[in-house]
């Protein structure tokens, strides 16, 4: 594989990583904070619906990652590559991260209210702040891509 | 993966000395755990046996125990149980030489072994020092020697039953929704549910009717000679 071929590659990897990444986050996080969601149905009596919505909030970040991935995807040049592979793959971690920490923070909440409903909508804040993170990470992806040649 | 269902489904346990009763039930609580496996379900007994003072054997010498600490100590990697397990074997150890000062042992125990870990030297150097210089390790062994010299066995048993409590809030942080949490979770619920069972208005309540019932028809007897 010659130096061009190499650098392609680098490119589709950039293309491809933020969905790719986001969606493994969001599925371990998901996965966290539902599994809270399970933990505490059984001990409570009602209120399951608000548990298992707050469960699905990290799956957010798998639609920020196909965003930037179309943002991204352009035919893949040497010129672009380099951009592409930064951009994409950097997101995608940043994505990836705060999926999994926003499961931990869900679970959490899903935890504390359980015994405190009262404290239900301000045990959110946590995994809204971890969703404010990713939102940054995203809009900036968008801003940056905007400087990488077609 | 587990751990955050279960850890979800058990219910906080609040402050040590405020709850009546604990709230979840024993029975409830060994249902839950049916959700972990056979080697987390082994390693909970090893730990309980280890830290469960009240549950021990009475055939079980303490050589035999210390044994199966270091085994337990040996074969485990993990640093917050084994903390755990070090710091309740360190603060038996100190509670043992307490107690056997106050019976009268003018000098540590020889020929046997009667405690565990890296301080049971420094106690028996220092075996009539009234902390055994231990205040600085441990600040809570003078208010431990105070009490007992006062005779004041409840203040000294709710003092231990805080030094384990903020212990394990201490071996907690940073742990949420995994193993250690669990174990951390078990041995906080043990301590509150020892605790409620300390019913002192009740215990002398109780001793009352006893003393009446077995005192019978002499009781206006007894109560007319101290008039």
């Amino acid at each position: 594989m010659n130096n061009d071929t190499s650098i392609l590659v680098l490119g589709w990897i950039g293309i491809y990583a933020p969905v790719s990444l986001a969606a493994i986050g969001a599925s371990i996080g998901c996965t966290t904070a539902g599994q809270a969601a399970i933990g505490a149905m059984m001990e409570v009596s009602s209120g399951y619906g608000r548990f298992v919505g707050l469960s699905a909030l990290p799956s957010s970040m798998s639609i920020y990652g196909i965003v930037v991935m179309f943002i991204l995807n352009r035919p893949v040049t040497p010129a672009n590559s380099g951009g592409l592979f930064g951009i994409g793959l950097l997101s995608g971690l940043a994505f990836l991260m705060a999926a999994i920490y926003q499961g931990l923070c869900c679970a959490s909440a899903i935890s504390g209210s359980k015994a405190k409903p009262e404290i239900f909508g301000l045990s959110l804040a946590p995994a809204a702040i971890v969703e404010g993170f990713a939102v940054f990470a995203f809009v900036f992806a968008l801003v940056a891509a905007g400087g990488i040649p077609k | 993966m587990k751990y955050v269902v279960l850890m979800a489904s058990l219910p906080p346990l609040g402050s040590l000395f405020e709850a009546a009763t604990p709230p979840i039930s024993r029975l409830k609580l060994e249902s839950r755990l049916g959700l972990l496996d056979a080697p987390d379900l082994h390693t909970l007994e090893q730990i309980a046996n280890l830290i469960a003072w009240p549950s021990q054997p009475l055939e079980r010498t303490d050589a035999v125990f210390i044994q199966e600490a270091h085994s337990f100590l040996a074969s485990n990697r993990n640093r917050t149980l084994g903390s755990l397990v070090t710091h309740r074997l360190d603060m038996r150890t100190i509670v043992a030489a307490l107690r056997r000062r106050r019976r009268g042992e003018a000098q540590p125990p020889t020929g046997e072994v009667w405690g565990f870990g890296e301080w049971v030297g420094l106690i028996e150097r220092n075996w009539s020092a009234p902390t055994f210089k231990l205040e600085v390790i441990f600040p809570w062994v003078r208010q431990a020697h105070d009490l007992l010299e006062k005779d004041d066995l409840i203040g000294f048993e709710k003092l231990q039953f805080t030094v384990v409590w903020a212990m394990l809030n201490r071996l907690g942080a940073g742990h949420a929704f995994d193993f250690e949490a669990l174990i951390i979770y078990l041995a906080r619920w043990s301590l509150v549910s020892r605790w409620s069972c300390y019913k002192g208005d009740a215990a002398v309540a109780r001793f009352r009717e006893l003393v009446d019932a077995g005192l019978g028809s002499h009781k206006e007897l007894f109560s007319g000679a101290s008039q």
